[in-house]
């Protein structure tokens, strides 16, 4: 059993962070900034061609986390493989001590760097978390016995802020039925509206690990109210972001993000925290939350 | 209808060997829908290329009036009958219309005449009106929209999902591109419409994808339509004439 997954059957507040492979085979960056987070987190999501940008994978990262005593959460997403490759690699990354997986659709090709390379999906995000529940139970998806089965913990996303929600909500709904253990959401800036869409979801008992994104700037959150799917950024935070002289911005975005994270504490099961780039503000982040040793947390 | 468009000038000049002489070629269904390849296209095409040096032997689009290029058993009357002459005296066949009509064109000759496409196929549309067609449906093989109300996830969702939305649609607008509609926005409002909403909880296996394989094959042969992908038959049904 994963930690990530003992730790959430025990209850405690959970806390899971991630890190982006880099354009090149330099892995220093990528390393240090998952080193910054042992002990302060259970689990290193490690992503996967995020919007679509060529790097290193997923894999070959979860796998120096694992060597290191790191733990990872292998993302996959639906966008470059066909199901032949997505079970292989799942596979793969099973006898490279991985244990967590978290099951993605992926972003269109074409809003990344390679935008002429074709999109494969030929699984979706459901029919790719009963591709690990088939694997976990010892076959193929072809109905092929394995020689030793995986038993991964298996993740998925949902977006709280989808429009309509309810659209969302089935789609979470088929995700469990098809093997999802956890959820980790779209960012979350809004604790009340958050608090009602957990009303709705409560009753289905899967943990649900809340979205921190880390506003590095005013700038940066309208960019995300007016394009990514979901995303109200408070104009009252906004504000005070921009009252912020400029070598204050980082204690500001740390404080904020401990803000949100207090506030979510009673209304969720974790959070999830997405750094892009500023890593090395997370110990800080969970001191202020009131969360610096992690029970458990990724030694 | 195919739909097509056609080649840039230079993309088609740049198909044509030294001195080679070229015969135009235009289809009177589809690809004069699309304008790019009824008369007044075939004709332009042969005027444009003769502006540019290129040896224009004639231009042609076989009737009868709104015949397909790709019924190959007219094609090929026509190249025996009416075209003989001219095409007697060309090298190669620039064809407006669609990858189907250049391969009747290779179908209907003998094998001394090179061919050459003149329009790029871009999909299987409706023509919603003479101005406008879009694609609906993409062919493969295994049609599954029952459940969507009969709006396909394949030709209308970027991702070709079958299970429900990515996470990225935003006031029921494409995360790929704001101004288009998001295909599962679409398929909910639809069933929302009709009354099935209770459809978008069923999953959906992953698609038979050796349907959508290529070379495929439809024949008829007495009673029996049948389906065939590479050598293996997809399905088999009778047929009631
Ligand atoms: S499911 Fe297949 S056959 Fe049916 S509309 Fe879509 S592409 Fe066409
Ligand atoms: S936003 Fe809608 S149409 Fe676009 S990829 Fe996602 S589900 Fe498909």
């Amino acid at each position: 059993m994963s930690r990530l997954e003992k730790a959430l059957h025990s209850g405690v507040f959970v806390v899971t962070s991630e890190v982006g492979p880099p354009k090149g085979t330099d892995l220093q960056g990528c390393l240090q900034e998952a080193e910054v987070l042992r002990d302060r987190v259970i689990a290193i999501n490690v992503t996967d061609l995020q919007s679509s940008v060529m790097r290193v994978g997923s894999l070959a990262v979860c796998a120096r986390l694992v060597e290191r005593g790191l733990e990872p959460v292998f993302q996959l997403t639906c966008r470059d493989r066909n199901r032949l490759a997505m079970q292989s690699d799942l596979l793969s990354a099973w006898t490279l001590g991985i244990k967590n997986v978290l099951c993605l659709t992926g972003d269109h090709p074409v809003l990344g760097d390679h935008p002429e390379a074709k999109a494969v999906f030929d699984l979706d995000s459901v029919q790719l978390l009963k591709t690990v529940s088939v694997l976990n139970h010892g076959r193929d998806l072809a109905g092929h016995e394995l020689e030793g089965a995986p038993d991964f913990f298996a993740g998925a996303v949902v977006n709280p802020g989808a429009d309509p929600l309810e659209l969302q909500l089935i789609k979470m709904e088929k995700k469990i039925a098809a093997g999802a253990q956890f959820f980790q959401t779209q960012a979350v800036f809004e604790p009340e509206k958050f608090a009602r869409f957990m009303e709705k979801v409560r009753a289905y008992r899967v943990p649900v690990l809340a979205g921190i994104v880390i506003l590095k700037s005013a700038g940066m959150a309208r960019y995300m109210n007016k394009n990514v799917a979901g995303i109200g950024v408070p104009e009252g935070l906004i504000k005070e972001l921009e009252a912020t002289p400029k070598n204050q911005i980082r204690q500001k975005s740390a404080e904020i993000a401990a803000r949100l994270i207090r506030e979510l504490k009673e209304i969720c099961q974790g959070v999830h925290i997405m750094p892009l780039g500023w890593a090395d503000l997370v110990p800080e982040i969970l001191e202020m939350a009131g969360l610096l040793e992690m029970a458990g947390a990724a030694k | 209808m195919h739909a097509t468009i056609q080649k840039p000038l230079e993309e088609i000049i740049g198909y044509l060997g030294e001195g080679e002489k070229v015969f135009v070629l235009g289809c009177d269904n589809c690809a004069a829908k699309c304008r790019s390849g009824g008369v007044p296209e075939t004709e332009a095409m042969a005027r444009r290329l003769s502006e540019k040096g290129v040896k224009v032997v004639g231009w042609g689009v076989p009737g009868p009036k709104g015949v397909s290029l790709c019924k190959l058993s007219n094609t090929r009357k026509v190249f025996q009958e009416e075209y003989r002459d001219v095409l007697a005296k060309t090298d190669s066949i620039l064809v407006l219309a669609c990858g189907l009509g250049v391969h009747t064109v290779i179908d209907a000759t003998s094998g001394e005449i090179g061919v050459h496409p003149g329009c790029d196929a871009i999909f299987g549309g409706e023509m919603v009106t003479d101005e406008f067609i879009a694609e609906y449906c993409r062919d493969c093989g295994e049609c599954i929209i029952d459940y969507t109300g009969g709006l396909c996830p394949l030709a209308l969702c970027a991702k070709g999902l079958l299970n429900g939305p990515c996470g990225g649609a935003q006031n029921g607008k494409c995360e790929v591109d704001r101004t288009q509609d998001c295909g599962w926005h679409l398929i909910y409002e639809r069933l929302r419409a009709i009354g099935r909403l209770e459809l978008l909880y069923r999953y959906q296996e992953p698609k038979n994808y050796a349907k959508y394989g290529a070379p495929r094959r439809l024949t008829l042969n007495g009673d029996q339509a049948s389906f065939h992908f590479l050598g293996r038959v997809m399905n088999r049904q009778p047929v009631k004439i």
